[in-house]
């Protein structure tokens, strides 16, 4: 998130698509409803009517992959009803710069687009720079070459009649939603947009992120109290695994993974650190090397030294595509020899799940780590299957849970809060720290004896005590970081002196040659000489806003709101007084508040930078520069489709392949599926379908559908059915409910089947899987499979009718 | 010969009907043992929508006013002095002692704690109406016992505690009345509390009024029927004469609850009260069959001195009477779409109850003097205030008890 | 026996917002947690929407009733909080014949186990059917909400409150009625101009805010007298009966066996005026 949690409570207009906050994020609820108690509209978008369009002032339907469509509505509809932000867009935005005269959008390709490749070349969509080697800009945003006139010649196509002929929305529902959102495009008016699944798990999944992004920005919501792009995590602690690193494309602190053509640090840095020419672009990234010198000096201790490149050269080196769908189809080819799954169940949680299962089958040996057993720890003896004839070796281990360990969990608004051991762990069970640190010395231990390139693993600096159990305060130190030598720095007008073995107070003083070691950047300030900032639990709120400063510890340096110079106006007086984040005290010279996006003074001074950071222009980009498939989001429909798209000639996102087990064959697949998640159960089910109290609940597979597909198929509320897709079928429950209803795709009544994915195997509720019906296909950029939309067919009965 | 040898040649001699009794009462008695050793849980019918049902509704709420002939002959007899009635009294307090101990049994069946049925007497709740009937109860089935030992100090000649007895006569007969009255009508009192509940046409503030005046007209009734069938089965004599005079005082008693009836329904029920069907006809049955028709009857001077029609008419009374406490305890309280019904175990015990009932009678009539007008066992030199009726000696005729 | 006071409104309260409620069942959990009740075993929803259990039970001390219906066109999808109302003049309290339940100074009823003989009037008499019995068990005992009564006592709230993020509220039963009052008053739109809880019974201590009609959302009608006084205008006269009924029967016998007291002492009277007449 931009923002945070409590800070829900500031905004004047809440818009949730694609999530549901209500039932997957239910304590976010108290925030949410302290927003409606001040006059704040909550606004629904979603294919069904939820627990959470229960409490809507405005519900709209929408079909599922069509947001882009939706927002892009939205985007039209405020720009051209006035109702942007012109000060925020003209001033902060890259709206003002002109991009090249070669570039190009043509039925749905926009320029540089490799047919055979199915890819982009993204430096065709680069601005047009100046001799200076900055880029030229408008700022009266008439230049028909600039961002903001081909934004608005780009979504001028979305018009009413033609989103809500995509998205089956009811016209009147689709402009109460736009008219009531886009009314926070006054300064003094905050809009949130909430968003979580609905809008990630698409072939064109980024997109619709970059929508949301792009609305926020021309209404002026980013960078203010109520406002922000808010990604409702999908797990307590998934914000913290995608902070270090956990996937594929990244090190901890969101630094690149390196590919094996970035051949040395200096290859690397060169490519990823941004060079900024503004000089009041405060090209934060351009840190880069100090981040990532500090990071290996964590991994590789005394052994990483200026002239081994800091040991880069351990680094494993990625050759593309590394994402969950790859790993799966190459283990399914018999190209994994082993795997490891710590709290992961790719059995029920990836997309063509009866492939996955397979796959497994396919491995010389599988190690899984879980509180239970889970459907992948026994995908050996799944139903169906002999055990006999799997030959994969599976090693079970005992987690601990969170309450039986100590650390920190980072929430979806940055906050990382410490957590401490409530419980012993049952029988074996053991932290994921003591399995990993037990791992590790095993693994170091076969190598000492030989092996093939041992040195990434033998010479890894691991300084975690002597005890049995890893002392997690010593990692904590080590992520937030230390000084290396006595050294001393001079910060403006102080002078700052440091002894080796201090704690980094800030990331700001983090070293490229070697002195600073910190695991991860972002946390850097985490844990310092005052001690482990997580771990506080004062719950003064001076601002009155939620902040709450000294309640834990959040990064980027404990900043509760990112991109709050943005809540202020190019002098540094904020937009909206009654809800100040930050603002300049002119005497003082400083500002107050908020942590700032930056001490420096706000961007009208000389001194001053602007609000946008992260990027080498430190403008918010409404036109993209390096995305895997445009500069702007354009709608396609979803791979399996009931529609043809009606925005323009290319049907599906052309950087998305293929695989082969789809089908939009509307007489064998009529049907649009979709999956989602309940309150009552967890992710694929281990956590909770053992749990007495949570089965009573919600006892068995079910699918949602409505009244008039039970009627046309015979199915009554209870009765068994029997659900297919071209990747499998699977058998469950009906529940029949008018808060499904078909969409009107162009004329036609299309019925939707809505279902939970909670289910397995294993556990003692059982049941069959959601994605046993998923494709297997995914997001351009960052490969998260298509979960939310694709096409079926459903029938009563089934074997167990 | 030992008692065992004695007590299976005699019983080896009953009727056929008495050891088809004992059989039913045996049946009782085992389904009794499962339902304590399982619970009501899985012997009843009982849950959460129903948790009172047969054992309550008959055991206790109807079978409490049919055991009412006792305190009614009683006050009709030594309080109203209508001395010709006399000999009705013993058979009265017999069925009165016999039908106040088997509601204790049913309740001890019903109880959930049944081991813990003493904590009334410890732990005191003035303010309910299940305590002061349990307290009245208690008092009026020691108040029975003391009555009931007349009989049996006759039968066995303990004169003294006899002279006792007949002396606190008096005082028991008021006690015994009083009390009734008071546990007749807190068993209506019971369903004041169920006032979004109970139906309409039964939930009125004079419920407990309702409840003790038709206590009296079922215990008339059933001592009409028991007198009647005493005589045709057991050779008991023939009190047609008393009958008829008990007949002719029911149909006052019925008047009565009809008019505190009809006024509570016109005057005092709100509600709907013809928006059930099903209970709408079962009501027409309780007033029709159970009040109108018998009442109707008995105006008839015929019907009073005819044996058949006579009895008839007292089991109209007392078939009302069953009805209507079904109707406010089980059926007027069942909400539309739900239904109760006993399961095996429930009504074997009530069966097995009922069973006991007429087999104990049986048996007390037979070994002790409850029908002889004229016993010659009886020392009638001790001084007792009773007159004597004239009707003459009766030799005591054969019959179901075997030898005199 | 219930300590009845006048004053309600220091008791402790909820105030259960049912237009913020979302349905989520933390409070269903949190009070099986607490309480260490059995899961029941269900095999699909129970009723409407995602509903489970079908009833509340010995093992279900409070459940969110579901409703899933249209009403002119729109999608309703709304809560109900069934629970244990701990009325200010409890029925269960007045009809109990050992008196095992009490409503405590704090607020909520609460039942003596150790006292109970399981005649299950309380649960017969219970306007809103909260009471439950074990069933499952040989020697059951009645099972309710206990209001949380050792937690309160603690100075800690409810499980069921504490949990809740959105729609409980617990304080004083005055201060929950202001503010229901109060959020009725800031947005007349959105609840329905009533609290039921507030006079239901003569007076609970849950009262409830909705948006839609009462009877919709599967709240029972129930009379604003308190319970216990039906009862009480009838078992109050019984000193009074039991004096009146017991005098006039004994007067009366005095009066019908006058004359033949008198008879007999007529008799014996001749009959010693003729024996000495006969000696002389």
């Amino acid at each position: 998130m931009t923002n945070h949690w409590i800070d829900l409570k500031n905004a004047d207009a809440i818009l949730a698509i694609g999530c549901n906050p209500a039932e997957n994020h239910p304590i976010s609820f108290k925030w949410i409803e302290q927003a409606i108690d001040n006059g704040g509209k909550l606004l629904a978008v979603d294919p069904r009517f939820t627990r959470t369009a229960s409490k809507a002032d405005h519900y709209a339907q929408i079909r599922p992959g069509t947001d882009i469509a939706y927002l892009g509505g939205m985007i039209n509809y405020a720009l051209q009803n006035n109702l942007t932000h012109k000060e925020y867009v003209a001033e902060y935005t890259n709206a003002s710069f002109i991009v090249n005269d070669k570039f190009a959008f043509e039925e749905g390709i926009f320029c540089a687009f490799d047919d055979q490749e199915k890819s982009y070349d993204p430096k065709a969509w680069a601005y047009e720079v100046d001799g200076a080697g900055l880029p030229r800009r408008d700022k009266s945003l008439q230049d028909p070459r600039c961002v903001y006139q081909q934004m608005k010649k780009h979504f001028s196509r979305y018009t009413v009649e033609m989103v809500c002929s995509i998205t089956g929305t009811n016209k009147e529902d689709y402009l109460a939603v736009a008219k009531a959102f886009c009314a926070t495009g006054r300064p003094d008016k905050a809009g949130t947009i909430l968003y979580a699944m609905g809008i990630t798990q698409s072939t064109h999944g980024t997109q619709n992120v970059r929508a949301v992004a792009m609305l926020q920005m021309l209404l002026g919501n980013i960078g203010i109290a109520g406002g922000g792009v808010n990604a409702l995590r999908g797990e307590s602690n998934v914000q913290g695994s995608t902070d270090y690193g956990l996937l594929f494309h990244i090190l901890p602190g969101y630094l690149k993974s390196p590919e094996y053509d970035n051949v040395d640090l200096k290859a690397y840095l060169d490519k990823y650190t941004p060079k900024a020419k503004d000089p009041k672009s405060a090209n934060w990234w351009g840190n880069t090397p100090k981040y990532t010198v500090s990071l290996l000096k964590a991994w590789y201790g005394d052994n990483a030294t200026a002239e081994n490149g800091f040991c880069y050269d351990y680094l494993p080196k990625r050759s593309g595509n590394y994402s969950f769908m790859k790993m799966m189809e190459k283990m399914g080819k018999g190209e994994l020899q082993g795997l490891v799954c710590m709290g992961q169940n790719p059995a029920v949680g990836g997309p063509d799940s009866l492939a996955t299962r397979e796959a497994l089958g396919k491995l010389d040996w599988l190690v899984t780590v879980d509180l239970w057993e889970t459907e992948t720890s026994i995908f050996w003896k799944r139903p169906g299957v002999n055990p006999k004839d799997i030959k994969t070796e599976v090693f079970m281990l005992p987690a601990a849970s969170s309450v039986e360990k100590e650390g920190s969990i980072s929430n979806s608004g940055r906050w990382a809060q410490w957590r401490y051991k409530a419980a012993e762990p049952v029988g074996d069970a053991k932290s994921d720290l003591w399995i990993i640190d037990k791992f590790f010395k095993g693994v170091k231990k076969a190598y000492e004896k030989g092996g093939a390139f041992p040195e990434p693993i033998t010479k890894l600096a691991w300084n975690y005590g002597n005890h049995e159990e890893p002392d997690v305060h010593l990692v904590a130190k080590e992520i937030n970081g230390y000084f290396t030598k006595d050294m001393t720095i001079v910060d403006g007008p102080k002078t700052l002196e440091f002894k080796k073995g201090d704690q980094v107070p800030m990331f700001k003083y983090l070293q490229a040659d070697g002195s600073t070691v910190s695991g991860n950047w972002i946390y850097c300030g985490s844990y310092t000489k005052d001690g482990n900032l997580m771990a506080r639990r004062d719950s003064t709120d001076p601002t009155g806003l939620g902040m709450f400063p000294k309640w834990s510890w959040c990064w980027p340096v404990n900043r509760r709101i990112i991109y709050n110079r943005a809540s202020v106006n190019p002098e540094g007086t904020p937009f909206n007084a009654k809800r100040t984040v930050i603002a300049w005290d002119l005497l003082e010279k400083k500002w107050k508040g908020d942590v700032p996006d930056g001490p420096w003074p706000p961007a009208a001074d000389k001194e001053g930078k602007h609000p946008f950071i992260m990027l080498p222009e430190g403008h918010g980009r409404l036109y993209a520069l390096d995305l895997k498939d445009g500069p702007f989001p354009e709608h396609y429909e979803p791979i399996e489709s009931p529609a043809k798209n009606l925005m323009s000639k290319t049907q599906s996102n052309p950087a998305v392949k293929i695989p082969a087990n789809m089908s939009s064959d509307m007489s064998k697949y009529p049907f649009i599926g979709t999956t989602y998640r309940m309150t009552e159960h967890w992710q694929a089910g281990a956590m909770t379908r053992s749990l007495p109290w949570l089965v009573e609940l919600v006892p068995t597979m079910f699918v949602e559908i409505s009244e008039t597909l039970a009627r046309t198929k015979g199915i009554g509320n209870g009765d068994q059915v029997r659900i297919t897709t071209e990747r499998g079928s699977i058998e469950a429950k009906a529940l029949v409910t008018s808060r499904l209803k078909p969409f009107n795709v162009q004329g036609n009544m299309v019925e939707q089947v809505g279902l939970p994915w909670h289910f397995g195997y294993a556990g003692v509720a059982t049941g069959d899987s959601g994605n046993v019906l998923t494709p297997s296909v995914g997001c351009a950029n960052t490969s998260i499979p298509e979960f939310k939309a694709f096409l079926c067919n459903i029938e009563k009965g089934g074997k167990r009718a | 010969m030992t008692a065992a040898k004695i007590i299976y040649n005699e019983v080896k001699g009953y009727h056929n009907f008495v050891k088809f009794l004992i059989v039913l009462v045996a049946a009782g008695a085992v389904a009794s043992l499962v339902r304590f050793v399982f619970g009501l849980g899985v012997t009843t019918n009982l849950n959460d929508t129903f948790p009172w049902g047969l054992w309550i509704s008959f055991d206790v709420v109807t079978a409490v006013p049919l055991a009412a002939g006792a305190f009614t002959l009683g006050a009709i007899v030594h309080c109203f002095h209508i001395k010709k009635l006399e000999p009705l009294v013993r058979p009265a307090i017999v069925t009165g002692f016999l039908g106040y101990s088997l509601v204790s049994v049913g309740l001890l069946l019903d109880l959930g704690q049944p081991q813990r049925c003493w904590h009334t007497m410890v732990y005191w709740n003035p303010h309910s109406p299940m305590f002061e009937v349990s307290m009245c109860i208690m008092a009026y089935t020691t108040v029975l016992f003391l009555e009931f030992l007349s009989p049996v100090c006759e039968k066995f000649g303990y004169h003294v505690p006899l002279r006792l007895l007949r002396t606190i006569e008096m005082p028991l007969v008021v006690a015994a009345a009083s009390i009734s009255t008071l546990h007749q009508s807190s068993l209506g009192t019971f369903f004041l509390i169920a006032v979004d509940k109970l139906h309409s046409l039964w939930y009125n503030p004079l419920l407990p009024l309702l409840f003790w005046i038709s206590a009296m007209c079922a215990g008339i009734s059933i001592i009409i029927v028991e007198a009647t069938m005493s005589h045709k089965w057991m050779g008991q004599p023939d009190e047609s004469e008393l009958l008829e005079t008990l007949a002719k005082i029911l149909p006052y008693v019925l008047t009565l609850y009809l008019t505190a009836k009809l006024f509570s329904l016109f005057a005092l029920t709100e509600g709907p009260m013809f928006d059930r069907p099903g209970l709408v006809a079962l009501f027409a049955v309780e007033m029709i069959a159970g009040v109108l028709a018998p009442l109707v009857m008995l105006m008839n001077g015929n019907v009073r001195e005819h044996n058949r029609l006579r009895a008839t008419a007292a089991w109209l009374v007392i078939a009302g009477v069953i009805l209507n406490r079904f109707n406010v305890s089980m059926f007027g309280m069942e909400a539309p779409g739900t239904l109760y019904y006993p399961s095996f175990i429930e009504s074997v015990v009530t069966i097995g109850i009922i069973a006991a009932h007429v087999l104990f009678f049986v048996l007390i009539a037979k070994y002790f003097p409850i029908f002889e007008h004229h016993p010659e066992t009886v020392d009638y030199s001790i001084p007792d205030s009773f007159h004597k009726t004239d009707k003459g000696h009766a030799a005591p005729a054969k019959g179901l008890a075997g030898e005199a | 026996m219930s300590e009845i006071t006048n004053d309600f409104s220091k008791n402790k309260a909820f105030l259960i917002d049912m237009t913020k409620c979302t349905g989520c069942r933390g409070c269903q959990v949190a009070c099986k947690q607490w309480n260490q009740l059995d899961a029941e075993k269900t095999e699909f929803f129970t009723g409407e929407g995602y509903q489970n259990p079908p009833l509340m039970s010995e093992h279900t001390f409070t459940r969110i009733k579901f409703r899933d219906y249209q009403k002119n066109g729109q999608n309703e999808f709304a809560f109900y909080k069934e629970m244990c109302m701990h009325c200010n003049d409890p029925a269960c309290a007045s009809v109990c014949p050992v008196g095992a339940f009490k409503k405590t100074a704090e607020g909520p009823v609460v039942y003596d186990a150790k006292r109970c003989i399981g005649c299950r009037f309380c649960m017969v008499a219970c306007p809103f059917g909260v009471p439950k019995y074990e069933w499952s068990k040989a020697l059951p005992l009645v099972r309710k909400c206990t209001g949380c009564y050792s937690r309160i006592k603690e100075g800690q709230k409810p499980a069921c409150a504490t949990t809740c993020p959105s729609a409980i509220t617990y304080g004083n039963r005055g201060d929950m009625i202001k503010e229901a009052n109060k959020r009725i008053a800031t947005r007349p739109e959105k609840y329905l101009k009533k609290l039921y809880g507030a006079e239901e019974a003569g007076g609970t201590s849950v009262i409830y805010l909705t948006a839609l009609p009462f009877d919709e959302l599967g709240f029972k009608h129930v009379t604003k007298r308190p319970l216990p006084s039906y009862t009480w205008q009838a078992l109050r006269l019984v000193p009074g009966i039991f004096l009146t009924v017991g005098g006039s029967l004994s007067l009366l016998s005095w009066f019908t066996h006058r004359k033949d007291r008198l008879k007999k002492e007529a008799e014996q009277r001749d009959a010693s005026e003729k024996a000495p007449k006969e000696e002389s």
